[in-house]
């Protein structure tokens, strides 16, 4: 098991977000979250990630059989934990290298790894950067600064792409892509699929899960998953709306 | 004590110091003589006098005829000049100049760089025309007290059309603890003429420094402007710079600070001939009790001139940081442009910043704008750098050279953004009530 989610429940500001939520996602697993609007999917996904605005006030989470929520947010990405954003930030004046050189680094430390050689590091990255169709230049840039909505989502899974993660949490990745950026996304998550590394990905989209099939499909509304299925849900969900499988569910 | 607008002292003391100091003598002796009697009048300000509001310098006011008693300049201590291979180094020790620590040779025909003293030797006329050419005595006691005990300065003038293209690079360096330090240097740039001034301080003990700085660029001139403020942690500096620009004159300032126990820097820019443009840009950072203040008075005179003011402060521990920044837009000034900024970081729950940006203006046809924001690292982009698995201090460490980074572009003498970095990297080590 890669993460193991059970009776998840998780408050901002003192208002319940996510109500006892249960999860697991297995090697090589990928699993598609939809639901409606302001059902909980990003404070799920950055709850897991760490972020101190997000308090769990009960349950459990064991990633790679350990307990995820005893780990600060750096401390979950090194060990492999990876969030693409719904909203990537722009932070003007660290440059994109900069920082992917020192996430890079702080991830082989943790590996046990050295750091890796400058015209190493960036070969590899240029290779990642033209697998996501991303031009050399993003690459200097500040990060996502002046970036269009497109391009900071395929930064995202270019970033993904360099730290090689073993979960991928993707909020909303394909929202705001055009159709041929969709597949140069799909490409770089199917890239990076070799049979151990998971996938999360919260999308309102069944057209991303045509191109990444997902294993399992779950339907998160209040705070709660109410449905799981297969890639079927998905379409039944895109058929009828979230009304009629939610009244289906009871 | 209770706050008051000014500090008295104990003149007889200080007049006695003053003497036996011999600075009664030769060209400047009137000046000096006038200025004496001008700061003893005044005193040093109390923090009940609007522009002193957040400075106290009653510590300093106590201990002041202490500073002035004369004390020869011996060997200097610590950091020597900036690296620039290429600068004209001048070396003022304990606030005078000291030739034999100096180039002088290999200077184009057309710049004359010479100390106050070999100056009022040879031409004592010129002198008198420079010094106090724009330092007003009764401006502030401070530029008072400088033109009081003013010793052997430096002037640098350069002729009509001409580019002094090497930096000249001013290292104010100290050898003796308690010293008061009164450096005066003048500078001319004829028409046309173009050059780069470096001013860095770095006084390795604790001492009081008082510089006064006036800068004349006549019409069509460019100056490119540098003071890096790198003082001893229990220095006292006031430092003052006046700078006049005339028809088409471009000016550009860079301030660095992050030196001292109480530093505080006044720009005195004139925009006084048609056209004329400056741009001044200010970093200023300190932590644990330091206290360090950027004062900006920048004055369109002119019709059709323009200035932009950007100026960043980084406060950690329990700092205090002073901006007031005024733009004053005179009758005459039509079509002027202004724009001045002030953004301040807070990186502890101690750290205290008090800020004033001011506009004045009496044209009716100019576009000026000011604003300041205050707050501390970004939450947000915090969180992102650290979900990448960068750690949370060098995360941090990272958003505050981005900060600053954003100003210290396109510098022309490029040490000077290393060591601002390096001092935000032990800044950054200051994490007393940190804030995330
Ligand atoms: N920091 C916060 N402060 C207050 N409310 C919050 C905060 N973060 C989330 N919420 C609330 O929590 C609920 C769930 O938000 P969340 O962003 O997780 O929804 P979502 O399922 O991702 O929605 P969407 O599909 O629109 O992205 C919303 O009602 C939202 O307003
Ligand atoms: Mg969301």
């Amino acid at each position: 098991m890669i993460i193991d989610i059970s009776n998840l429940h998780a408050s901002v500001n003192g208002t319940e977000i996510i109500k006892g939520l249960n999860l697991q996602i297995g090697p090589g697993e990928v699993h598609a979250i939809m639901g409606p609007n302001g059902s909980g999917k990003s404070t799920l996904a950055q709850t897991l990630a760490g972020k101190s605005d997000y308090e769990v006030t009960a349950g459990t989470v064991t990633y790679k059989g350990a307990d995820l929520l005893a780990l600060e947010a750096d401390e979950r990405a090194r060990a492999g934990l990876f969030l693409g954003f719904q909203y990537p930030v722009e932070i003007p004046g660290v440059s994109n290298v900069y920082m992917l050189k020192a996430a890079l680094n702080a991830r082989r430390k943790a590996k046990g790894l050295a750091e890796i050689d400058s015209v190493e590091f960036m070969r590899f990255v240029r290779e990642k950067a033209k697998l996501m169709q991303l031009d050399q230049s993003f690459l200097s840039r500040g990060v996502n600064e002046g970036f269009s909505g497109g391009e900071k989502k395929r930064n995202e899974i270019f970033q993904m792409a360099v730290l090689e993660p073993d979960l991928a949490i993707l909020d909303e990745t394909d929202s705001g892509l055009d159709i041929d950026a969709l597949k140069v996304v799909a490409n770089g998550v199917n890239a990076q699929r070799d049979g151990e590394r998971a996938f999360l990905l919260i999308t309102h989209y069944q057209r991303l899960l045509d191109y990444i099939k997902p294993d399992y499909v779950h339907v998160l509304a209040n705070g709660r998953i109410v449905r799981s299925g297969t890639h079927e849900l998905a379409l039944e969900l895109e058929a009828n709306g979230y009304d009629g499988v939610l009244a289906a569910a009871g | 004590m209770a706050a008051q607008h000014s500090i008295q002292l104990p003149a007889d003391d200080i007049r006695a110091v003053w003497q036996s100091a011999g600075l009664s003598n030769g060209v400047l002796g009137g000046l000096r003589s006038a200025a004496l009697d001008e700061f003893l009048h005044a005193g040093l300000p109390g923090t009940r006098n609007e522009s002193w509001k957040y400075t106290n310098i009653k510590r300093l006011a106590d201990e002041l005829t202490d500073y002035l008693q004369y004390k020869a300049p011996a060997e200097p201590d610590g950091s020597a000049a900036l690296d620039l291979p290429d600068a004209i180094h001048l070396t003022f020790v304990d606030g005078v100049f000291s030739p034999e620590r100096s180039d002088q040779k290999g200077l184009p025909d057309n710049v004359k760089l010479t100390s106050l003293a070999d100056l009022a030797e040879a031409e004592p006329a010129t002198l008198q025309s420079l010094f106090g050419r724009l330092a007003r005595t009764h401006d502030s006691a401070l530029v008072a007290l400088n033109t009081a005990f003013a010793g052997n300065g430096v002037a640098l003038v350069i002729a009509d059309g001409t580019t002094l293209a090497r930096p000249v690079c001013i290292t104010y360096r100290s050898s003796q603890a308690n010293a008061a330090a009164q450096p005066r240097l003048l500078v001319s740039l004829g028409q046309g003429s173009k050059a780069t001034v470096v001013e860095h301080f770095c006084s390795a003990h604790p001492v009081f420094v008082n510089p006064v700085a006036e800068l004349h660029c006549a019409a069509d001139s460019s100056l490119d402007y540098y003071k890096l403020q790198a003082e001893h942690a229990e220095t006292w500096h006031t430092a003052v710079q006046y700078i006049a620009a005339e028809n088409n004159a471009r000016i550009r300032t860079t301030h660095v600070d992050y030196g001292g126990a109480l530093a505080r820097n006044e720009l005195k820019l004139a925009l006084k001939g048609r056209g004329a443009h400056a741009e001044s840009r200010g970093l200023f950072m300190a932590d644990g009790t330091r206290h360090v203040e950027a004062r900006l008075d920048v004055r369109h005179e002119a019709p059709d001139t323009t200035s932009r003011e950007r100026y960043r402060g980084i406060l950690a521990g329990r700092a205090r940081g002073v901006f007031n920044g005024r733009i004053y837009v005179g009758q005459d000034a039509q079509k002027t442009a202004a724009e001045l900024t002030n953004r301040n970081l807070l990186l502890s729950k101690g750290a205290e910043i008090n800020t004033k940006p001011e506009l004045e203006i009496y044209a009716d046809d100019v576009k000026c704008a000011h604003g300041s924001t205050t707050g501390q690292l970004d939450a947000t982009s915090l969180f992102y750098l650290l979900s990448r698995g960068v750690d949370k201090p060098t995360a941090r460490n990272m958003l505050i050279t981005a900060f600053a980074a954003e100003l210290l572009t396109d510098i022309s003498v490029p040490i000077i953004a290393e060591l601002a970095r390096n001092a935000l990297e032990s800044l950054q080590a200051d994490t007393g009530g940190i804030r995330t």
